[in-house]
């Protein structure tokens, strides 16, 4: 009777699927990171207890996972182009090209050897070579927590990682498009060599304009963006396809594309590392765990594999580091810190397995010995990275300069210049920018609309930050506060527009005066990048103000003098960043102050210098830049005095 | 300084090197043939439409007759030879002597255990084939229909779980029994995989109809004997020619030209779960 009524099936189809997936990707690294193991092997073996070779929940004629997995795969790969910081290239471009190509010329040599010697054909011995020579920065966010993220021998690393991925996947490149079809070598080398050609410019010029583009006009819902990026990615990952080029080059590319328009802190790299880290990237890990076998794995042949490929590899990369560090004078412990943030393999040597699997180079028993390579490699560079860390010295200096900037917006209106300032200044640096909207106290204001209204005006200049809201007494104290709470390393106050009489509302009720107040007779200097409060509190955020509300930046000028213009003075800091060095400096005698105001030119001066040129015809059309007076500083501090919720004193030098 | 752990290094390359090269397994594999510079493929029935054409003894043409010379000329191979073996046989694991079977064979756990299969290389829905004419609209219509099935296939077990007929289906031995029965009007419908009968209907018209196609994963592959050291081999094989395209230069060639008065997408799918 029972049994006619309730019919209870054994669980299949799609949601049981999805169980069983979505429950290894929960348990997987929570029960390894427990026994001391990395996540990923977690999901590696997780992926192998529920398939063809474990239990079978997951059968071998199944689709869906492996084609997630492909998605995964082509995300890992665009996730590891974007996230990769490009500014440390270019700081540190001698000692990271220097070890970027030992690195990858080492392991990728020792790796061919191994393949040729064991009798392998020339794309199977070459593709070994390139999966041994990539690496992932498996190891940095533990060495970045450490404190050593400005550490040279780890900026070299970081830097390095940008030219062993894009030659590992070149060579992927040329050793997929040779194997296939039927076509001549001269025909495969010209199809490549353009199909390169087409899919850099697409991904390196089109894409960020294109996708710029995007963010400005369509971007201002989190969603949109979200979907822009996965877009990007997939749509160069398609151009690759189009030449017979693996898809994951393409999504790499996309990534490096897209590097200065994600910053690292930013919202949107954020949504990509939650949902990538959460989903994607692991069903790509659990996909490849369906095929670890371990009746292969612990095969006599099989591991005989993976020791040759381990000592290829790491012994590749150790003397990779050994050598950079002899050339760079890196102490012992930074050689280890090279060693470390180079020797793990995960993302690029995993991605280019299952290439090689996919197209029949690779048999299973190469595809597992791999995975012990990953296996060994992880632990090794955990190790290794651990020991190093504790010897290496901190680093000194301070952050640079756009790594963090919050912009004070009393005005939503009048935040477009100082937003596409700060964009410049933190793209430099490859940092964030936190626009802030401050709500006067008194005034009786709605914040919702203008919320809004500086959400658009923040999407309108490209700019990829949350949006802050403060109630506070002045524009420049709220900025101040949220800079130091949120560690800015620089605070820029858009100036509202000129009132027509009276006082100017962004000031600070009670304050004597104002940045813009006109006290000529007490000449502010600029603060100093990281200028300290002459106190052992933290150091306050330099802070400048910006007038005007160009959304281009032209032509970029200083009239400051030169005790101003020191190198450590945060005008010439910032007019450098701003003008990638190349700022004109007008005489001290110059006249023509209405060209200073052309649209789109930033002008930087002193702070009573903007005065005057903010009373001139045609104000507004241009930037001017000056730094906050620091007795306008003071006197906004001194009232934190009687304020008991304010992060402390703001005093500067 | 560095001297001691490079010759440590060394000497364990050395050692695992040579282990390596003892088991003299290329990156895909290594294939050990039975017969010198010879394939020998197992298959139970020539001609089988768009699969297999010509005889035994001198097979010209088919889909898994060309994926036979596809991988015969990557292990290096210089000839072929065919053999024949009933359908029921290669299931349970007997192969005949050949090195591989290729026969229409669809992917099981079951078969899994008499025999090692490569990667799937088509897939193979059943279908349900009609004389011209015959509606079969849903389900309950197809029930009703007489049915004939072969012994220890795939598709007789979909015939009894998805169809579940009124009438007690016709049970053969063989397929030519089966097609035998279907033609003379013992039955009015049979399942075949979905590539073979729309080869059937496209060289026999008046004799046969695709009807429908049931919901099903199931992929045909290549069948070696149980712990074969060529399965690794194969495997690279078969994705090696997917990769190239060979196989879909193989269906269309073989198969898609059988089909293009009607593709398998524009086969109905019967609903079973009704």
């Amino acid at each position: 009777m029972t049994a006619a009524l309730i019919e209870i099936s054994s669980p299949k189809g799609a949601p049981y699927e999805f169980l069983v997936v979505f429950a290894v990707l929960l348990l997987g690294p929570v029960v390894f990171r427990r026994a001391g193991i990395p996540g990923i092997i977690g999901l590696l073996v997780g992926g192998y207890a529920i398939g063809p070779h474990g239990l079978s929940l997951i059968g071998a004629g199944n689709n869906t996972l492996p084609d997630l997995g492909q998605l995964g795969l082509l995300y890992l790969m665009f996730a590891a182009g974007v996230e990769i910081d490009l500014n440390l290239l270019m700081r540190y471009r001698r000692s990271a090209i220097t070890f970027g190509l030992l690195t990858f010329i080492l392991p990728f040599a020792l790796g061919a050897l191994v393949g040729f010697a064991l009798g392998w054909e020339a794309p199977a011995a070459l593709l070994l070579g390139s999966l041994l020579a990539s690496h992932t920065l498996i190891t940095y966010p533990a060495i970045k927590e450490a404190g050593l993220a400005a550490d040279p021998a780890v900026a070299t690393a970081v830097g390095s990682t940008v030219l062993t991925d894009t030659l590992a996947l070149v060579v992927l490149a040329v050793v997929a498009g040779s194997v296939g079809g039927h076509k001549s070598s001269a025909n495969v080398a010209v199809q490549i060599v353009v199909g390169m050609g087409v899919l850099t410019a697409f991904s390196l010029y089109a894409l960020p304009k294109l996708a710029g583009w995007a963010f400005r006009f369509l971007g201002t819902e989190r969603s949109v963006r979200y979907i822009v990026a996965i877009t990007a990615f997939l749509s160069a990952a398609t151009v690759a396809e189009l030449f017979g080029i693996e898809g994951i080059v393409g999504a790499f590319f996309a990534g490096l594309g897209m590097n200065r328009l994600v910053p690292n802190e930013g919202q949107l790299m954020d949504r990509i590392e939650f949902f990538g880290g959460a989903v994607f990237i692991p069903v790509f890990l659990v996909s490849v765990g369906l095929i670890l076998n371990p009746s292969v794995m612990v095969k006599g042949e099989t591991l005989g594999l993976a020791g040759l490929f381990i000592l290829a590899c790491l012994g590749g990369k150790q003397l990779a580091a050994l050598i950079s560090a002899r050339l760079f004078g890196f102490s012992r412990a930074q050689s280890g810190l090279l060693f470390s943030l180079s020797a793990a393999q995960a993302a690029a040597t995993l991605a280019a397995t299952v290439i090689g699997f996919q197209l029949g180079l690779f048999s299973s028993a190469v595809v597992n010995a791999v995975l012990v390579l990953i296996l060994v490699s992880v632990l090794a560079s955990t190790i290794a990275g651990t020991r190093a860390a504790a010897r290496a010295a901190m680093p000194d200096g301070p952050r640079p300069l756009g790594k963090r900037v919050v912009v004070g917006v009393l005005d939503p209106e009048h935040a477009l210049g100082a937003l596409t300032i700060a964009r410049r200044i933190a793209r430099a640096d490859g940092g964030v920018v936190h626009p802030l909207l401050v709500v006067p106290e008194s005034a009786p204001f709605a914040p919702k609309p203008a919320l809004q209204r500086l959400s658009e005006v923040v999407a309108a200049a490209d700019v990829d930050g949350q949006v802050m809201t403060i109630v506070d007494r002045s524009v420049l104290h709220g900025a101040l506060r949220v800079g130091r709470a949120q560690e800015a390393t620089l605070v820029l106050v858009a100036e509202p527009g000129p009132e027509p009489a009276g006082e100017q509302p962004w000031e600070a009720d009670g304050a004597q005066g104002g940045a813009a107040g006109g006290d000529g007779g007490r000449a502010p200097r600029p603060v100093a990048p990281g200028a300290s409060s002459g106190r052992d509190e933290a150091p306050a955020p330099p802070v400048a103000l910006v007038r005007g509300n160009a959304t281009r930046l032209g032509a970029v000028r200083v009239r400051l003098d030169d005790e101003e213009l020191a190198p450590d003075s945060l005008a010439a800091e910032l007019a450098r960043r701003v003008s990638s060095g190349a700022a004109q400096r007008l005489e001290q005698d110059h006249t023509d102050w209405a060209e200073l105001l052309a649209p789109g030119d930033v002008t930087f001066v002193s702070s009573e210098l903007g005065e005057t040129l903010a009373k001139l015809p045609g104000a507004g059309e241009g930037l001017v830049v000056s730094t906050v007076a620091e007795w306008l500083i003071r006197e906004e501090s001194a009232g934190d005095e009687d304020a008991p919720d304010t992060p402390g004193d703001v005093r500067a030098v | 300084m560095l001297a001691r752990p490079l010759v440590l290094c060394l000497l364990a390359a050395a050692a695992t090197f040579s282990a390596c090269a003892k088991a003299g397994n290329g990156a895909a594999g290594t294939f050990t043939p039975r017969t010198k510079d010879t394939l020998t493929v197992a298959t139970a029935q020539i001609p089988d439409p768009g699969f297999w054409y010509g005889t035994f003894a001198h097979p010209t043409g088919g889909f898994e007759y060309g994926l036979a010379r596809a991988l015969a000329k990557r292990f290096g191979l210089k000839r072929i030879k065919v053999v024949q073996v009933p359908f029921h046989e290669l299931v349970r694991g007997h192969l005949g002597g050949a090195d591989l079977a290729l026969s229409d064979i669809t992917i099981t756990d079951e078969r899994a255990e008499h025999l090692d299969f490569s990667t799937s290389y088509l897939e193979a829905p059943p279908a349900i084939v009609v004389h011209p004419g015959t509606e079969v609209a849903d389900v309950k219509a197809a029930r009703d229909l007489r049915w004939v099935v072969q012994h220890d296939t795939t598709l007789k077990e979909a015939l009894e779980e998805q169809i579940e007929p009124r009438t007690k289906p016709l049970v053969f031995e063989r397929q030519s029994e089966k097609l035998a029965a279907f033609e003379d009007g013992r039955a009015e419908a049979m399942l075949l995989d979905l590539p073979i009968a729309l080869a059937y209907a496209r060289e026999s018209p008046r004799k046969f109809a695709v009807a429908a196609q049931l919901p099903s994963e199931a992929e045909l592959g290549v069948a070696l004997p149980s712990g074969s050291d060529n399965v690794e081999a194969v495997d690279s094989a078969i994705r090696s020619l997917q990769a190239e395209d060979e196989i879909d230069r193989l269906a269309r060639r073989w198969l898609h030209a059988n089909i293009e008065e009607g593709s398998a997408e524009d086969i109905p799918v019967l609903r079973t779960d009704e």
